[in-house]
């Protein structure tokens, strides 16, 4: 017992010196809260961009998500962020009406919020009225990936390839390709491929069958940029039919650097960890903030940086 | 004397309708000739080869669900397992282990998924459909927390897996031939041997199989095991073809495994159904989707019209049924 004492006081004193944080002045508290787990890899990048924000403006960011996507258990996630009266909150309207409440308190309370990732996309008088929403635009997506086709050539017939069909965001990036096209009076189509690679790459095989003068194949995740890939690359297409994809993948910027993949989208979800807590970190301290919308992406990736984007890729920033 | 030859006639016309595949016959040759009127590229060669690998993949599926259902059971892991198995072949390649040993290893993994299934809702008398609905989530979980999420690529070109997704000749896939392979063995199995006895008893009627001595246990763990095998062998088809494991690979695929059995004339009640049934109701799935797109069918309806199909095709097997019982 005599021993114990001593030791104790210096596990104080050693505590005291590597935790500064609680004996110097209060550090902003912010909570990141996504529908995304942790695990998911898209997240991953999302978390290093607050971590390293979080370090380089000294504030303390802890991130929060349901291990498999549940909007239930994201809302009990956020209602604990909620609980802690944190000093700022960063969170994705997966589901504006579910999110209403809660979100409208927090903000009644005082904790200023960023929206990431997802906006809310009601009215402008329906939608929570969060300080602005850092993340893609979906449709925009959808456009920027037509007009990058545009720029390679001019289809004479295009298929949008979609895998889950009556997905919000798929079906707003598929929106934006057939506009574009609609408007050059190219013939484009959507296409159900499913989720299983094979059943993806028959379907796509017998589109191409019905319809010989495709030579445009738009996919709207790595679900169907991988079928078609592989599609191409076994009906020896390669350059008769392009692929413009969205999202990345090593499988596709692989495809982009051998020319079987004319292109495809980035978000920049670094992006979306980061500025936000940037951001707040302003506004707490002098009440600055950007205003509605700070788009991420749609960034577009070729031949031309695709060697850049893959480094940063092993290095987790995309 | 009418009525004498009435009676003989509908006995020559009830012999044909016994053929157990007769529903999903008729069902085959109406799509067929359908489709085949809707779209001059349907009959083409290329289209039809293809249309058979997509069917192949689901079919050996579909052939192991098959001999578990008729012996009482249920799979609902089939689609996780499709994706477990390749993915411990793709990591076993990646970390320079020797390939054919991956393989064995993932064969091996499949088999004792189906053994682990097995025992389970044998041992503690729980309905099969929680277990595997258990296992399913189980095992796409082991699967996207090793993966990360990410898709596994493939990192060196392994010979030996031609012989698995690979082109034969022309169109037609090393897929394929194992699904004919497999449908030809397990149709013998069910319908020539003891084992195929004992399946259709153990599942037709549970108690008097037991009177009659048969181990109806072992029977549903040996189907337990067959079912998880042919997921797994199928799962290394498709990824021998394209050398990437996407996280969801498989996911939804137990449920269009059941219902291509059930269009081929399998009862989900258990006791009664046939090999070459799941053959031609794979097909036929595998014809919609492909028939439809060279239809120029709009693209959403897809879906609907295999939900259309499934339910003329059982309702069909139901009536057949009753014709040759009653």
């Amino acid at each position: 017992m005599k021993r114990f004492f001593p030791l104790l006081i210096l596990i104080l004193l050693i505590s005291l010196l590597v935790f500064p944080a609680y004996s110097q002045a209060k550090r902003y508290k912010i909570y990141v809260v996504s529908h995304g787990g942790p695990a998911d890899p898209f997240w991953g990048v999302v978390m290093k961009g607050m971590k390293d924000a979080a370090a380089k403006f000294g504030v303390t960011a802890y991130y929060l998500g349901p291990e498999k996507f549940s909007i239930k258990e994201f809302i009990d996630l956020l209602e604990s962020a909620i609980a802690k009266k944190p000093d700022g909150i960063v969170v994705t309207i997966t589901n504006p009406v579910a999110l209403d409440e809660p979100l409208r308190r927090a903000i009644k309370m005082g904790i200023p919020v960023i929206a990431i990732n997802v906006p809310d996309d009601r009215p402008p008088e329906k939608a929570i009225p969060y300080l602005c929403y850092v993340g893609m635009d979906e449709y925009l997506a959808g456009v920027y990936a037509a007009r990058r086709m545009l720029q390679e050539f001019t289809p004479k017939r295009a298929v949008i390839a979609i895998h889950e069909p009556g997905h919000a965001g798929l079906e707003a990036r598929a929106k934006g390709i057939s506009d574009v096209l609609g408007e050059k009076k190219i013939p484009v189509e959507k296409l159900d491929i499913g989720t299983d690679p094979t059943k993806a790459l028959t379907t796509l095989k017998a589109y191409l069958q019905k319809y010989p003068d495709t030579d445009a194949i738009f996919t709207l995740g790595p679900l169907g940029a991988h079928p078609a890939i592989q599609l191409v690359e076994e009906e020896k297409l390669v350059g008769k039919v392009k692929i413009g994809a969205i999202d990345l993948t090593t499988r596709i910027t692989d495809a982009i650097k051998r020319g079987v993949v004319v292109f495809t989208i980035d978000q920049q979800q670094y992006l979306q960890g980061y500025l936000p807590i940037l951001f707040l970190k302003l506004y707490l301290d002098y009440g600055l903030i950007p205003q509605e919308k700070v788009l991420t992406g749609p960034f577009v990736v070729d031949k031309n940086n695709v060697n850049k984007v893959e480094e940063t890729v092993k290095k987790g920033y995309r | 004397m009418m009525e004498v030859k009435s009676i003989g006639s509908f006995k020559e016309l009830s012999k044909i309708f016994k053929i157990k595949e007769m529903g999903a016959i008729i069902g085959f040759v109406v799509i067929f000739i359908v489709f085949s009127i809707l779209s001059p590229e349907f009959i083409s060669w290329g289209n039809l080869l293809s249309t058979f690998t997509m069917a192949a993949e689901l079919g050996i599926v579909a052939i192991g669900i098959t001999m578990l259902m008729i012996s009482g059971e249920f799979d609902l892991s089939v689609g996780s397992t499709f994706a477990v198995v390749p993915m411990v072949l793709a990591l076993s390649i990646n970390n320079k282990i020797n390939p054919f040993l991956g393989f064995i290893f993932g064969i091996f993994l499949g088999a004792f998924i189906g053994y682990l299934n097995g025992i389970v809702t044998l041992k503690t008398e729980i309905p099969s459909f929680i277990t595997t609905l258990g296992s399913m989530m189980f095992l796409r979980g082991i699967l996207l927390a090793i993966t990360g999420g990410f898709p596994i690529m493939l990192q060196e070109d392994i010979p030996f897996l031609k012989y698995f997704g690979g082109v034969c000749i022309g169109g037609l896939r090393y897929s394929g031939i194992w699904f004919i392979i497999l449908a030809i063995i397990f149709a013998f199995i069910l319908e020539r041997t003891k084992f195929g006895n004992w399946t259709f008893a153990t599942g037709g009627n549970l108690l008097a199989s037991k009177a009659l001595g048969i181990n109806t246990n072992k029977v549903k763990l040996i189907n337990f095991i067959i079912c998880s095998f042919m997921a797994g062998l199928a799962g290394i088809t498709t990824f021998a073809r394209f050398k990437i494991i996407d996280p969801t690979l498989g996911q939804g695929m137990e449920l269009e495994a059941i219902a291509s059995a059930v269009i081929g004339g399998t009862f989900l009640s258990g006791g009664y159904g046939s090999i070459i049934g799941t053959f031609l109701g794979a097909f036929m799935i595998g014809m919609v989707r492909s028939g439809l797109v060279l239809a120029g069918a709009p693209a959403y309806w897809y879906r609907a019209f295999i939900g259309i199909v499934l339910i003329i095709a059982a309702i069909i097997n139901t009536k057949i049924r009753k014709k040759t019982a009653g």
